[in-house]
């Protein structure tokens, strides 16, 4: 294959900001991601949080307003022209009156030394319907055609943006079961999705996105685990709440606590802890104990994004 | 987080950007976008065939086909400029087509490969002037046959002009593509080029008051100069036989519209990049 002696992709306090109707959107907020040779990375994040616009300064389809986007140790448009990294899109992409086996051919000849289109249409699925028009495939047909697309350069990073957005359960999976095949055979992959089930059964690591920026990033297992820890509510003495809240805040294994009103939520690891303490010391009365989702601890990352937009 | 390496990125580079395939012209681009073009019946029928009809009607079967007129005959302006009108609609569509699968993400793909900007214009380019050769062909092949006449530089200058300027409104179509980005755009493009031939002196010999605004329109510069080789400056009006025109008035047309569809086109261009 290719050299990888430097990170695949290497983001430095990237941001893009976008002219629209009143002001300027900040689609991207400072961002920094290194992601290293051979890794699987789920982009995770509500739509909105800035995904796409970073996977297309990763491609070089956008330029950044400021920072530096590096991929294999050069700018996007190098890696891209070499080949070195390939993409399947969100949306459009297809030419309607093209036939399948046409469209890979095409995109074919743009490459100076591209896989055979015999291979790439055979590791997509696509030998039974070379002929078709894409206008006549179904969503999952079209997607597996740009997956061939992708394949065409031999990338040694592969960026997927929603891939399996307008797929049925079974395509989905079967989309899935290729893309492992091309993990194990040493393609770093970088996808984006929002998705929860898809980034932790595909990923070996998350980053979870949020108002164009990161909020959280490690390994699978680590970010599941804020979400096996559990969330302890109880009443607080109004007087004393704010201070209780802070208490709180101090003890071991917690990493949140909401006041509202009177009310507290606590999430911590050792929840047993927190409750004893809540009941013993504390005052709490009222007192409830809930495990959370991975569903929670996306929500809970995702949403504390404006909170901090506020403070700063 | 791990750190990378933050130093010799520059020598990791990759060094084969400059291994394109091939020069200005993708030949597998080239094949598969005519097919595409071919595929298309409507846009065959309202670019080639109806041009021809036309022709036919217009020209051919009228009793003053046979008028001599500079050093041919009626017939053969006719042909002319119905050839010019096949070949304007031809490179409307195709320049509006452009713009429209460019922006529905066509583009994106494109962006995702190592074709340069500059193979991809030149590529599409000739599709435009081949598929605009084709109702220049089919509308000379039946005018050689039912009596145009005139010098032999004559047919050969007047399709030259009827292909390059054909050209031209490429932009036209690249501009409606670009402004309004929809396939109902396109339609409209080609639409008005019915409306801008009759105020081009195209179909209908145009007199008084529309002549002198027909001379502010697109396509009355284009045709004008198509016609040149066989008229030799005579234009046929409405109302009172012929009178000469000096051909500046025909090339100003040309030149200014060039300019204004190109500074629109690459206004739209720019419109388009800050907007993604």
């Amino acid at each position: 294959m290719h050299r990888t002696d430097a990170p695949a992709i290497r983001l430095r306090d990237v941001t893009r900001t976008f002219p629209s109707a009143d002001g300027t959107v900040r689609a991207v907020d400072g961002i920094d991601l290194t992601v290293g040779g051979g890794e699987v990375v789920a982009l995770l994040g509500p739509n909105g949080a800035g995904k796409t616009t970073t996977l297309d300064m990763v491609l070089g389809l956008v330029a950044p307003s400021s920072g530096s986007v590096m991929v294999y140790g050069a700018p996007p448009r190098e890696a891209v022209a070499a080949g070195r990294v390939s993409a399947v899109l969100q949306t459009g992409g297809l030419l309607r009156d093209l036939r399948v086996g046409e469209t890979v051919e095409l995109i074919a000849s743009m490459y100076a030394a591209p896989a055979p289109v015999a291979q790439v249409m055979a590791r997509a699925g696509l030998e039974g319907i070379a002929g078709r028009l894409v206008s006549r495939c179904s969503g999952g047909e079209q997607q597996r055609l740009r997956f061939a697309l992708a394949l065409l350069p031999d990338p040694d990073l592969l960026v997927l943006d929603e891939p399996t957005a307008g797929m049925d359960v079974t395509a989905r999976r079967d989309f899935w079961a290729t893309m492992h095949a091309e993990a194990e055979a040493g393609r770093t992959v970088v996808f984006a999705t929002h998705y929860l089930e898809e980034a932790d059964a595909f990923a070996d690591r998350i980053v979870l996105v949020a108002g164009g920026r990161v909020v959280a990033d490690g390994p699978t297992a680590q970010i599941r685990a804020h979400a096996t820890g559990r969330v302890v509510h109880a009443d607080l003495d109004p007087a004393t709440a704010a201070a209780t809240a802070a208490r709180l805040r101090a003890l071991p294994g917690v990493t949140q606590v909401d006041l509202d009103g009177s009310r507290v939520s606590v999430r911590a690891a050792d929840s047993d802890a927190v409750a004893l303490a809540l009941l013993t010391g504390l005052g709490g009365r009222g007192l409830e104990v809930v495990t959370g989702s991975l569903e929670d601890a996306f929500v809970h990352l995702t949403e504390q994004q404006p909170v901090l937009e506020e403070t700063r | 987080m791990s750190t990378a390496p933050t130093t010799s990125t520059a020598t990791t580079a990759p060094t084969t950007v400059g291994a394109r395939t091939g020069g200005l012209v993708n030949t597998t681009l080239l094949r598969l976008e005519l097919r595409r073009v071919l595929r298309d019946r409507a846009t065959i029928f309202f670019t080639t065939a109806l041009p021809g009809f036309f022709y036919l009607i217009f020209g051919a079967s009228q009793d003053y086909s046979d008028e001599p007129l500079g050093n041919g005959n009626v017939a053969m302006m006719i042909m002319v400029s119905m050839a010019a009108y096949g070949a304007v609609t031809a490179t409307v569509s195709i320049g509006g087509a452009a713009a429209l699968e460019r922006m529905q993400g066509w583009g994106r793909q494109l962006g995702l490969t190592p074709l340069r900007d500059a193979t991809y214009v030149v590529t599409k380019a000739l599709v435009a002037v081949i598929v605009a050769a084709m109702p220049i062909a089919l509308v000379f092949a039946l005018g050689a046959v039912s009596g145009a006449r005139a010098d032999a530089l004559a047919w050969v200058l007047s399709a030259l002009v009827v292909l390059v300027g054909a050209a031209v409104f490429a932009l036209y179509g690249l501009c409606f593509g670009l402004a309004f980005r929809s396939e109902a755009a396109l339609s409209a493009a080609s639409g008005s080029i019915v409306v801008l031939g009759f105020l081009g002196n195209i179909f209908v010999p145009l007199s008084g008051l529309l002549l002198d605004v027909a001379r502010f329109t697109p396509l009355y510069g284009y045709v004008t100069l198509a016609r040149h080789p066989v008229t030799e400056g005579l234009v046929v009006t409405g109302s009172d036989g012929t009178r000469t025109e000096s051909i500046w008035i025909a090339v100003a047309n040309v030149g200014g519209w060039t300019l204004l569809l190109a500074v629109l086109a690459t206004l739209l261009v720019r419109r388009g990049r800050s907007r993604q």
